[in-house]
């Protein structure tokens, strides 16, 4: 009887451990990162026990929502974070520390260093990156035909960038030499303006993130060159209003050039076909190139009770299948060892993406999203206002003296 | 011995006690709404202004510091001053549509019916919905307004106005009239359909010009209906926030930021909820003052003039 007992235990138990093998992970996303993660986490329910399942949240909100389902409990066990908020949440204390299984990953070391950078928060580890995107500078090869250019030379420096755009905007019509999302979108901005000065060697933050150091001779050249476009009409006149939503605009046939993201690289390619276009490295002022690096940073809930299975998760999106997959829908690898194996066979200009990433920054700072990529924020005004407006010197000194009090209110 | 007088006295009293208990029990729903819905949050609020209270981590009681914090903020300041210069040009701008409509739909005319309707439409149009539909109207390149001008050749280079500060102003106010002007008409409309006919016409038989009439008896016997009409338009400004968040996202150069956006930003952007409470607080009472300053100049609540 007693044999029995134990039997009918032991066979319960195995059979409640069974049951838990499997787990029901959830996992948020924000919206406009294209459709690579989630076809991971299609191909990783296909074929594991485990189940993901994937909320989309849209990306101007997902740090809010997020914020408030940690305050209610309601907190989804990973997400896929932008990853300049990385350090906030990880400074609120809201994220698991993933330091020392991280650094027993064999491929620890090549993963994106920017990313591994911003989810590092105090010496310890709490973001891994997933997804990796790096601003590019696109141009219209069709376009570039008809002015007389050659549509295959990638141009190398802003002068010759104005000088291909007065060509293309000589063509007449609603043909425009270069655009850029100009009315106050500052996360547009941070993507494919700043590389401009971080080539030439100055950024817009000190490196501890407590100063602000916006205002260089390296900026100054910056906002001319971009203010003699505008002034010689050779950007459409709805840039000066765009806060994003025209952002791509290169897709509609009559842009000449302009900095895009890796992202859209695979949406023009997919959703385009009848754009052709070339890819290069955003040159600086000098001449030297650069790039942001941005994308997603993957984050696990402090006290989910499913850690184990969300690393398993984690894992299979770094083997090569899972990169493969995120590359096809247009995220660079996050593992450099990899890489070359990653992109072999895809479109080659996936390529140049991946070769930004060696040149390419992403600002640290807890204060992102208050100085940078908030539409009233100092960044977005500075931008607007730098380029289109009538007063430099004052659209200067203001944002200076603004982006410096939010980081010293903060501290 | 207590006559039938006083037993009489004593059932009419029990009778009024219990109807003030009946009274009380029939605005007891209202005022439960008006506990749950209205009280409760803005005691909460007032509690949270008095914390440092993030959205993430724990809150931190900090006494009135956020109240003192706010004198300094120069990016507050810019946002009152802003909301401001804001009601006084849309509440003149909507009284001045509004009352001469008033007054041509008052009178009978052929289709009067009709055109009370179609000047009432836009009201009925959500302020967001409306917001989306001008972003669209005043577009530069795939919008109305511009290309419209362009093609009449009134201008040469399609103009985009959302761009610069005083034609995205000018665009928002147009907007705002066209949508809210109608419902301030219907309003003015109540008040002078109210006005006893004998009493203008006692006044024609004694002489008096159209414009005396209007002076002298039409606006005093409106006093009450403006005074309702005023309120609500200074109010619904004051609190201003869908038509420039949707439309120009705070404005070239972030110069159209209302005070509602600011304490929008300071509470879900920045995610300093302590603050933004202490900020609607304090929005709260300017609404209070004003509304207060209003009634007084209307010399509402005094029975007759």
């Amino acid at each position: 009887m007693k044999r029995l007992l134990a039997a009918t235990g032991l066979i319960s138990l195995c059979l409640m451990t069974g049951a838990s093998a499997a787990e029901n992970i959830s996992i948020w996303v924000r919206s406009g990162i294209g459709d690579s993660f989630k076809k991971v986490v299609e191909a990783y329910n296909a074929g594991h026990d485990d189940k993901v399942n994937l909320t989309e949240v849209p990306f101007s909100e997902l740090v809010q929502k997020y914020a408030t389902a940690i305050a209610g409990g309601q907190a989804p066990d990973a997400l896929s974070m932008d990853l300049i908020y990385t350090p906030a949440f990880a400074a609120a204390g809201q994220l698991e520390d993933l330091t020392d299984w991280a650094k027993a990953l064999p491929y620890f070391n090549s993963l994106s260093p920017s990313h591994v950078k911003l989810g590092t928060y105090d010496g310890h580890i709490y973001g891994l990156p997933l997804s990796v995107e790096t601003s590019v500078f696109a141009w219209n090869k069709d376009l570039y035909k008809k002015a007389g250019l050659d549509p295959d030379k990638a141009p190398t420096t802003w002068d010759e960038i104005e000088q291909n755009a007065e060509k293309i905007r000589a063509l007449g019509g609603e043909n425009y030499g270069f655009y850029f999302s100009g009315g106050g979108c500052g996360g547009c901005m941070i993507f494919t303006f700043t590389p401009l000065v971080w080539g030439a060697g100055a950024d817009i933050l000190s490196a501890d993130g407590k100063t602000a150091t916006l205002d260089t001779p390296q900026m100054r050249k910056a906002v001319d060159i971009y203010r003699s476009m505008v002034k010689k009409d050779l950007v459409p006149a709805g840039a000066a209003s765009d806060t994003g939503a025209n952002f791509l605009s290169i897709s509609n046939g009559r842009i000449g050039q302009q900095s895009i993201g890796a992202f859209s690289i695979g949406t023009l390619i997919t959703q385009y076909p009848d754009i052709h276009f070339g890819v290069t490295l955003i040159p600086g002022v000098d001449g030297n190139p650069s790039s942001f690096a941005g994308g997603d940073n993957f984050v696990i809930s402090k006290g989910t009770k499913k850690l184990d299975a969300v690393k398993k998760f984690l894992e299979y999106t770094y083997s090569l299948e899972g990169q493969k997959l995120m590359a096809k829908y247009g995220s660079l690898p996050t593992r450099g060892d990899i890489a070359a194996q990653v992109l072999e066979g895809l479109d080659p200009r996936m390529q140049v993406g991946l070769k930004a990433i060696a040149v390419a920054k992403t600002p640290y700072t807890l204060q992102f999203n208050d100085l940078i990529n908030s539409a009233n924020g100092p960044w977005a005004g500075f931008t607007n206002a730098a380029i289109f407006g009538n007063d430099v010197d004052t659209a200067f000194s203001n944002a200076q003296a603004e982006m410096q009090s939010i980081i010293d209110n903060a501290q | 011995m207590a006559g039938p007088g006083a037993i009489g006295a004593v059932r009419r009293r029990t009778r009024r006690r219990r109807a003030g208990w009946h009274g009380f029990l029939y605005i007891a729903p209202a005022m439960a709404l008006v506990i749950v819905f209205f009280v409760v949050p803005v005691l909460f609020t007032g509690w949270m202004s008095l914390h440092n209270w993030p959205l993430l981590g724990n809150s931190r009681w900090i006494g009135f510091s956020n109240y003192t914090r706010m004198l300094s903020d120069i990016r507050f300041m810019a946002a009152l001053r802003f909301t401001a210069y804001y009601t006084v040009i849309v509440t003149i701008a909507i009284f001045a549509v509004a009352f001469p409509l008033a007054l041509y739909v008052e009178k009978q005319r052929p289709f009067v019916g009709f055109y009370r309707t179609i000047i009432f439409l836009p009201v009925v149009v959500g302020l967001a919905t409306a917001s989306l539909l001008w972003v669209w109207l005043s577009n530069v390149d795939s919008g109305f307004f511009s290309p419209a001008a362009q093609a009449l050749g009134l201008v040469d280079k399609k103009p985009n106005l959302l761009a610069d500060f005083d034609m995205a102003f000018a665009t928002i106010v147009v907007m705002v009239v066209w949508k809210i002007a109608g419902f301030t008409m219907i309003i003015l409309l109540t008040g002078l359909q109210a006005i006893p006919s004998e009493l203008t016409e006692a006044a024609r038989i004694d002489g008096a010009r159209r414009w005396q009439r209007f002076r002298f008896l039409t606006l005093p016997l409106m006093r009450r209906t403006i005074a309702l009409a005023l309120i609500i338009s200074v109010t619904g400004s004051v609190l201003a926030f869908d038509q420039f968040y949707i439309m120009t996202s705070g404005g070239p150069q972030n110069r159209m930021i209302s005070v509602v956006y600011y304490i929008f930003n300071q509470s879900f952007v920045s995610f300093n909820l302590g603050y933004g409470a202490a900020l609607s607080i304090v929005l709260l009472v300017i609404l209070v003052l004003i509304s207060i300053v209003q009634l007084w100049l209307l010399r509402v609540g005094e029975d007759r003039p």
